[in-house]
């Protein structure tokens, strides 16, 4: 089935970076709280640190991305954009509107209360960021199950209009976010003294073994979304027979997103999680282990959302 | 440039309060006339169309008055014809299946809509865009399970069949009508039992399309062909659909 | 100005209002609204200004009104007012506007600076290129050779031709005039002449029982279409007349028809003899038919009795039985009985045929052995039945009185001996005539709204002559595009298109009423573009010949001041107003052939009696010397006697019968033709098999070509709106004749021919006959602009383009590999006889 594609690599940009942005916030956030707040050891503030820094940039990114796939923009109407600000009602994209807009300001925020004893802060800076982490959970996962909202809320293109599609976004979002940290703290991080190497070991370990939790979640949510489509008849069957062995985003589907964005990091991560987590052997990944892992991540993720956002656009109903 | 209409959202709903008023007032006179017809005025009309394709010869007239009426670009189209030739030699036969806009009542392009630059006129029914407010971000066109939208390269908003308003509201048929030369299509007002639509519904079976999805079309077909690719190559039945436009396969 | 928002406004308020308005007649709800006339911009919502007018994309010739915005034509909408189309009309029609604004469009005279088809050109003014020609055919008929100028015309009617041909070449004193219509359907008219005099038959599906159709594609094809289609969808839809249509492939009249009946090519002939023979032997001829053999000649004898007619009938369509036909044709003798049986015994019936019948080797035999089936049935000139053409007859200025004895080379009408009846010349052999130059070329070429290298078979051959300047020394395309022809040319003269000109015009009314209309230009022309009908006036004062009109429009309105009719309702102004007019008093015409000739209609001076043929003529409007001249020669042998025709004695009565028009017919309707006869056929129509298709191989196929809906010959593919629909034409193949080359639906084929092999691409569908293959006319253009075949015109208009245009592909055009080969009675070039070798391309 040939059918011309009405949205192109800037949405598939967008609900990648925007999930990755979600997701580092909320993994950010989540830590910090888990950690009493607190910078002293075993409270992965470091971690934190990278995920607050982390979050806004992709977010804004994806959105900037999202102006130039605007009908409006290409026949020069700069500014109409602005219309979405106009009004508020039940469309995904006007509640994903305010909601990212919101994201990026609450994020900013919450980045900005790691500076080093940033101005104007004063005292207030510790709380100011534990109360801003509050509120970054909840908002991070909204995000993130958002772009999944966004496609699943037409009838008319069976293979996103499905609940768990939003799951697995977020889910995504989560394990893309967990993996940009891994990879930043992998590339930036000096060793120092020996009791912050601990630190670090141990965030090292929190982060990885996250990520295998994730992915094994995402595993499961990808099977249930196979396995419902499998067993409906007509539309969403059809639909998804795209990615199924035959399909003209199998190979995509499979060796992209599954094997490379999913097994492989999760055999590499288990190899060196499972040490630890049952012998208490200590754990150790090399940082190019941290790399590869990381970035097999991220390109798992853009690619879920590339074959998504095809497939639903090459599919749709059967019948007339 | 700078976009001159990003105020202009407010001015519209200004409008729409306006037609409200107007409309209001044309039902309060209406309701005024005597003659148990008033009761049936008194409901405002709700376009819609008939194709009657016991009528239809596949001429295409009905595409290009479209294309002339609105000077449609090349690559899109607000209405268009499919072929549908089916059967084995020599008990083949080809069937014609124009499509346009079905102006739902549950419209999915307007509820995915973020700047409300489409809406159902609730002064007749008809699906509008305002191009001026839509920011052509083409989730409609996405959620519109009949594709009849459309983003117009000329004016970067989304775009669509219209039924004519600027015809409709002059009392005139819509282009797409006037011209049939099979005089399959019938336009009128569904409010109105005695209209020649609501009469010819009424006493002939009519089918819409993808009533699955919801949409509660008010685009209606006599004698059409619902057959698809996937069911008849099932049945390892000949058949081929053409939809005589740029997206050549129907979705 | 009004924008869109404030619009949508403005439209609600007048809907709430209108609501209102319709409370007090609720049942006209529907009924209220307006069937055209009118238009509105959908920016501004203004009233776009209403001109009407007379759509030309093709020759049937709709009433039309014109839409114009701030000058542009933005719409064009049917004629509501017209009895023809009833407000409707076409596709083409409504993309008329695309050829006003060809992007390719010649805007100004051109001549060639390179050489011949070299592509370059230089613009020039109206007084260079008119000095030029006037120059050039005044020197010829100075010297005494206004024959050696040649005017070769494809579409050229009503004030047109009368303005042009009668008027100013008549009056220059060129013969050498050549048509189209032997590429048309002329096979068809040369058969009518013999049969019912004038050409031209109605279909009468206001009143019709029964359809039977061979090869006609009226629903997308047709040369008076709208007003015929739209009569036969109410037909099948509204009264359920059941229509069966013999054709090689479903058309979508086919598809439409209540059954379709797959023929072998050029076997129409056998199946339509078989039914005589069924409609005979079972005396399905009683009742009307039998009536109507009194009008009929079907023996030698002219004063036979009906008994002897039906009996001659009978004998000689005994040897023609459905068993035979079926061999010959493929479909059963069991259907060719039933639909015989079907169509003999519904009154009235309709029988239809058009150049899917003719188009073809002995086709004018099939429609003289149509138009006997008809006349056995009773279904002539009857209501319901298959009808003498009705149209308006203006009146127009004549010109100069004196006009020379024209003059004229013999290359019009074919090789000697190779046409035995080209009553409608043999356009199709006139590049080999030149070519051949016994019979003399012509050194000044004109053509006008045709186009000899694209629309002919062969045209390698054709580019060949046209680009020989040793063959034709100097050649001027009439044209408003830049076409295949109009590209080897030596000069261009770049006509106004059918939407900026002046017309009156006079094409059948399928209600057998008359209908008089008009076309006047909708814009003013742009660029320098001139209308050639004045380009013709000034050329005649140019070489010293006024012809005393001063201009097309003039031309136009005295014709309007002259019709009775047209002049008391109001002349000129009125049809400017109102574009259409008929008499509203007027009967529908049937039965035209059985008034009776007044006596002092056959007292008139001049005025002979025939003895040989019953026929009372006048011999002064013959080309006799003396009335012992006419009478020794008679009136079958004295030339242009039947433009003498009074009437025909029939018992003791002299009827108007059927006026011959073309040949000294007798006033009889002749199933037995005593002309055919004397050339050497049979007298009564009788069947011969296609040469070629008898010395077939069984690997061999037969080539057809057909008409789309959406495409006008070669003259519409520049038409964005059209072209965007349909620019590409593979070729139909059946599954099973596909399988047997083991090709697929899409490969890439080659077809071969006698003269010539191309290449395209398969549609393999059950839509077609097995042994055939199809491929539309209209594309494979290899000029003509953007949209037709991706190549901008070297000197187009610069009117901006659509940048949106999206397809890449233009087709295959099949008049490569159809030969130029005239039927032999008529002349009519068999489009649909071509044998061919089909086989899959190898993919390099
Ligand atoms: N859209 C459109 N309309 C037109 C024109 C146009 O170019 N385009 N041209 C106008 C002109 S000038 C003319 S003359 C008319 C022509 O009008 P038509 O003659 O009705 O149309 P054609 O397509 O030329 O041929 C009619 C049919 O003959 C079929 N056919 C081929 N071979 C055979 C055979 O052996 N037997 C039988 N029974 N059928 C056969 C073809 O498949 C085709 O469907 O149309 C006029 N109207
Ligand atoms: N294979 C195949 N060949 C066919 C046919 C077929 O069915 N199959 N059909 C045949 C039939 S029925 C016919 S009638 C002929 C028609 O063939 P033609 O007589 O050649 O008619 P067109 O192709 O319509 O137009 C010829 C040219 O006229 C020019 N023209 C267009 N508009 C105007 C105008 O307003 N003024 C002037 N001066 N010129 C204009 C354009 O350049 C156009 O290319 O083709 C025949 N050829
Ligand atoms: S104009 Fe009428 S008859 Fe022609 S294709 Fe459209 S609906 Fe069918
Ligand atoms: S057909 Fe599509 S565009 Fe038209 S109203 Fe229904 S959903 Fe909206
Ligand atoms: S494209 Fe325009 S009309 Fe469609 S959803 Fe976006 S803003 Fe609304
Ligand atoms: S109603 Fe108007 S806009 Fe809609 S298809 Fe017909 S002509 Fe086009
Ligand atoms: S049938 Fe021919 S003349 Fe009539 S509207 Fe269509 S193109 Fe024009
Ligand atoms: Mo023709």
């Amino acid at each position: 089935m040939t059918a011309e594609l009405t949205w192109g690599m800037p949405v598939i940009l967008y609900l990648f970076l925007a999930g990755v942005g979600a997701g580092a916030l909320t993994a950010s956030a989540s830590v910090l709280l888990r950690g009493g707040g607190g910078g002293f050891g075993g409270s992965h503030v470091e971690i934190a640190r990278y995920g607050a820094f982390l979050a806004p940039l992709p977010v804004m990114v994806g959105c900037l991305a999202l102006i130039f796939e605007l009908g409006s923009f290409e026949v020069g109407n700069w500014f109409r954009w602005i219309n979405l600000y106009m009004t508020i009602n039940l469309s995904p994209m006007s509640i994903g509107t305010w909601l990212l807009s919101f994201f990026i300001m609450v994020s900013m925020a919450y980045a900005y209360t790691f500076v080093p004893n940033a101005p104007f802060l004063g005292e207030w800076q510790r709380p100011l960021r534990v109360m801003l982490a509050w509120v970054s959970v909840p908002l991070g996962i909204a995000t993130a199950i958002y772009t999944g909202i966004l496609l699943g809320a037409m009838p008319a293109r069976p293979f996103w209009n499905s609940p768990i599609l939003a799951l697995l976004f977020m889910l995504s979002s989560i394990s893309t976010g967990v993996a940009v940290i891994l990879l930043f703290r992998a590339l930036l991080h000096r060793t120092s003294t020996p009791e912050a190497e601990q630190a670090a070991k141990e965030s090292d370990y929190l982060l990885t073994a996250t990520d295998v939790m994730l992915i094994g979640f995402e595993l499961m949510v990808i099977f249930l979304f196979l396995m419902y489509a499998q067993l409906t008849i007509g539309n969403v069957k059809e639909a998804m027979s795209v990615i199924l062995p035959g399909g003209d985003l199998a190979p995509l589907f499979w060796l992209g997103v599954v094997l490379i964005g999913l097994l492989i990091p999760a055999l590499i991560e288990l190899y060196y999680v499972i040490p630890e987590l049952l012998y208490h052997r200590g754990f150790a990944s090399p940082r190019y282990v941290d790399i590869v892992v990381s970035v097999a991540v991220l390109i798992g993720g853009f690619l879920l959302r590339y074959v998504v956002v095809i497939a639903g656009q090459v599919t749709g109903p059967v019948g007339i | 440039m700078t976009d001159p209409n990003n105020s202009s959202s407010i001015d519209r709903r200004a409008f729409l309060k306006g037609t409200a008023a107007v409309a209001a007032a044309g039902v309060g006179v209406a309701a005024g006339a005597e003659s148990t017809r008033a009761a049936v005025t008194a409901l405002k009309p709700h376009y819609g169309m008939l194709i009657d394709l016991r009528r239809c010869i596949g001429c295409h007239a009905c595409s290009v008055a479209c294309k002339a009426e609105f000077d449609v670009p090349l690559g899109v189209n607000r209405s268009w014809v499919e072929y549908i030739e089916k059967g084995d030699y020599p008990n083949v036969r080809r069937s014609f299946l124009p499509r346009l806009c079905n102006h739902c009542s549950k419209p999915q392009c307007v509820s995915v809509c973020p700047t409300n630059a489409t809406w159902k006129r609730k002064e007749d029914g008809i699906v509008v865009i305002d191009p001026d407010i839509c920011i052509g971000c083409k989730y409609c066109i996405q959620a519109c399970p009949y594709d009849a939208r459309f983003l117009n390269p000329k004016t970067g908003a989304a775009d669509k069949c219209d039924f004519c308003l600027h015809r409709v509201t002059k009392g005139l048929e819509p282009s797409c009508v006037q011209t049939c030369i099979g005089r399959a299509r019938i336009f009128g007002d569904l409010h109105d039992p005695e209209s020649e639509i609501s009469r010819m519904i009424a006493n002939n079976p009519v089918t819409v399309l993808r009533p699955e999805m919801g949409t509660q079309p008010n685009v209606f077909y006599i004698a059409a062909d619902h057959s698809d690719p996937h069911t008849s190559h099932a049945h390892g039945e000949y058949i081929r659909i053409e939809t005589h436009r740029r997206q050549a396969e129907r979705r | 100005m009004l924008n869109r928002r404030n619009f949508l406004l403005l439209g609600a308020a007048v809907a709430a209002t209108g609501g209102t308005v319709g409370a007090g007649a609720l049942t006209e709800a529907k009924e209220a609204r307006i069937k055209g006339g009118k238009d509105f911009s959908p920016r501004t919502g203004k009233e776009r200004r209403a001109v009407p007018s007379a759509c030309w994309q093709c020759v049937s010739r709709c009433s039309i009104i014109g839409y114009v915005e701030d000058g542009r034509l933005a719409k064009i909408e049917g004629q509501p007012n017209s009895i023809r189309t009833e407000g409707l009309v076409c596709a083409k029609a409504q993309a008329g506007i695309n050829q006003v604004y060809d992007p390719d469009r010649i805007l100004y005279p051109m001549q060639r600076a390179g050489k011949r088809g070299e592509g370059k050109w230089k613009r020039i003014t109206w007084d260079e290129a008119l000095d030029e020609v006037a120059g050039r055919l005044k020197k010829l008929r100075d010297d005494g050779h206004p024959e050696k100028f040649m005017f070769h015309y494809g579409r050229m009617k009503a004030s047109s031709s009368k303005l042009i041909k009668s008027v100013f070449l008549g009056t220059y004193g060129t013969g050498t005039v050549g048509n189209h219509t032997s590429i048309c359907e002329g096979g068809k008219w040369t058969a009518q002449e013999l049969t019912w005099g004038k050409h031209y038959d109605n279909w009468d599906f206001d009143n019709t029982k029964y359809v039977l159709n061979f090869g006609s594609n009226c629903l997308e094809a047709h040369t008076n279409h709208t007003s015929v289609a739209h009569r036969l969808v109410r037909a099948l839809a509204d009264r359920r007349v059941k229509m069966v249509t013999f054709d090689v492939r479903l058309s979508n009249t086919a598809t439409r028809s209540t059954e379709w009946v797959p023929i072998r090519p050029g076997t129409d002939l056998a199946v339509v003899l078989a039914m005589c023979n069924v409609v005979m032997s079972e005396d399905l001829h009683r009742g009307a038919g039998e009536a109507f053999l009194e009008f009929c000649k079907a023996t030698s004898e002219r004063e036979a009795t009906t008994d002897e007619k039906v009996a001659a009938l009978k004998a000689h369509f005994a040897q023609y039985t459905p068993e035979w036909a079926e061999g010959v044709s493929g479909v059963g003798a069991a259907t060719i009985r039933r639909i015989a049986r079907e169509f003999a015994t519904t009154r009235p019936a309709c029988l239809i045929s058009y150049r899917g019948a003719v188009a073809h080797y002995y086709g004018a035999e099939t429609e003289r052995a149509i138009q006997t089936l008809a006349a056995i049935t009773g279904n002539v000139d009857n209501p319901g039945g298959r009808c003498k053409a009705v149209g308006a007859k203006w009146k127009y200025p004549k010109g100069p009185k004196d006009k020379p004895k024209a003059k004229k080379l013999k290359i019009l009408d074919g090789f000697k001996g190779e046409v035995v009846l080209p009553t409608h010349h043999v356009s199709n052999q006139i590049f080999r005539m030149i070519k051949d130059g016994s019979a003399g070329r012509p050194e000044v070429y004109m053509w006008y709204c045709y186009q000899p290298v694209y629309s002919n078979g062969d045209c390698k051959e054709n580019e060949a002559v046209l680009k020989d300047e040793k063959l034709l020394p100097f050649t001027v395309a009439v044209s408003p595009f830049y076409d295949e022809s109009s590209s080897l040319a030596d000069m261009i003269l770049p006509d106004a298109t059918y939407l900026e000109r002046w017309d009156w015009e006079d094409m059948v009314s399928p209600n057998q009423v008359p209908e008089y209309y008009l076309r006047q230009p909708l814009i003013k022309p742009l660029g320098e573009v001139r209308d050639f009908g004045d380009v013709c006036i000034d050329l005649a004062e140019r070489m010293g010949m006024p012809l005393g009109i001063e201009s097309k429009e003039a031309f136009v309105r005295e014709s309007c001041e002259k019709t009775p009719g047209v002049k008391e309702a109001g002349g000129f102004e009125y049809m400017k107003a109102n574009g259409v007019w008929h008499d509203p008093e007027a009967k529908p015409k049937y039965f035209s052939y059985a008034k009776k000739v007044k006596a002092e209609d056959l007292a008139k001076d001049g005025v002979v009696f025939d003895e040989a043929t019953g026929v009372y003529w006048n011999w002064h409007k013959s080309k006799a010397k003396s009335e012992e001249e006419a009478l020794a020669k008679g009136y079958a042998h004295s030339k242009k006697a039947y433009k003498g025709y009074v009437g025909q004695m029939i018992g003791a009565a002299v009827y108007k019968c059927f006026p011959p028009d073309a040949v000294n017919k007798s006033g009889y309707f002749e199933i037995y033709s005593t002309i055919m006869e004397e050339k050497g056929f049979a007298p009564l129509p009788s069947y011969k098999p296609i040469p070629e298709h008898e010395a077939m191989k069984e690997d061999e196929l037969i080539l057809t070509t057909y008409k789309v809906n959406v495409q006008v010959h070669s003259r519409t593919q520049n038409c964005k709106w059209l072209s965007e629909i349909y620019h590409d034409n593979p070729a139909w193949i059946n599954p099973e004749t596909a399988a047997a080359r083991d090709i697929e639906d899409g490969d890439a084929i080659i077809v071969r021919s006698a003269v010539g092999k191309l290449e395209t691409h398969a549609r393999v569908t059950p839509a077609i006959a097995p042994g055939v293959v199809a491929i539309s006319f209209h594309c494979g253009h290899w000029e003509y602009g953007r949209y037709a075949s991706g190549k901008k015109a070297v000197n187009g208009s610069g009117e901006v383009g659509d940048d949106g245009q999206w397809w890449t592909n233009f087709g295959a055009h099949p008049n490569w590999i159809i030969p130029n080969s005239p039927d032999p009675i008529s002349g009519q070039q068999r489009w649909m006889d071509t044998v061919v070798q089909v086989s899959k391309a190898l993919v390099v």
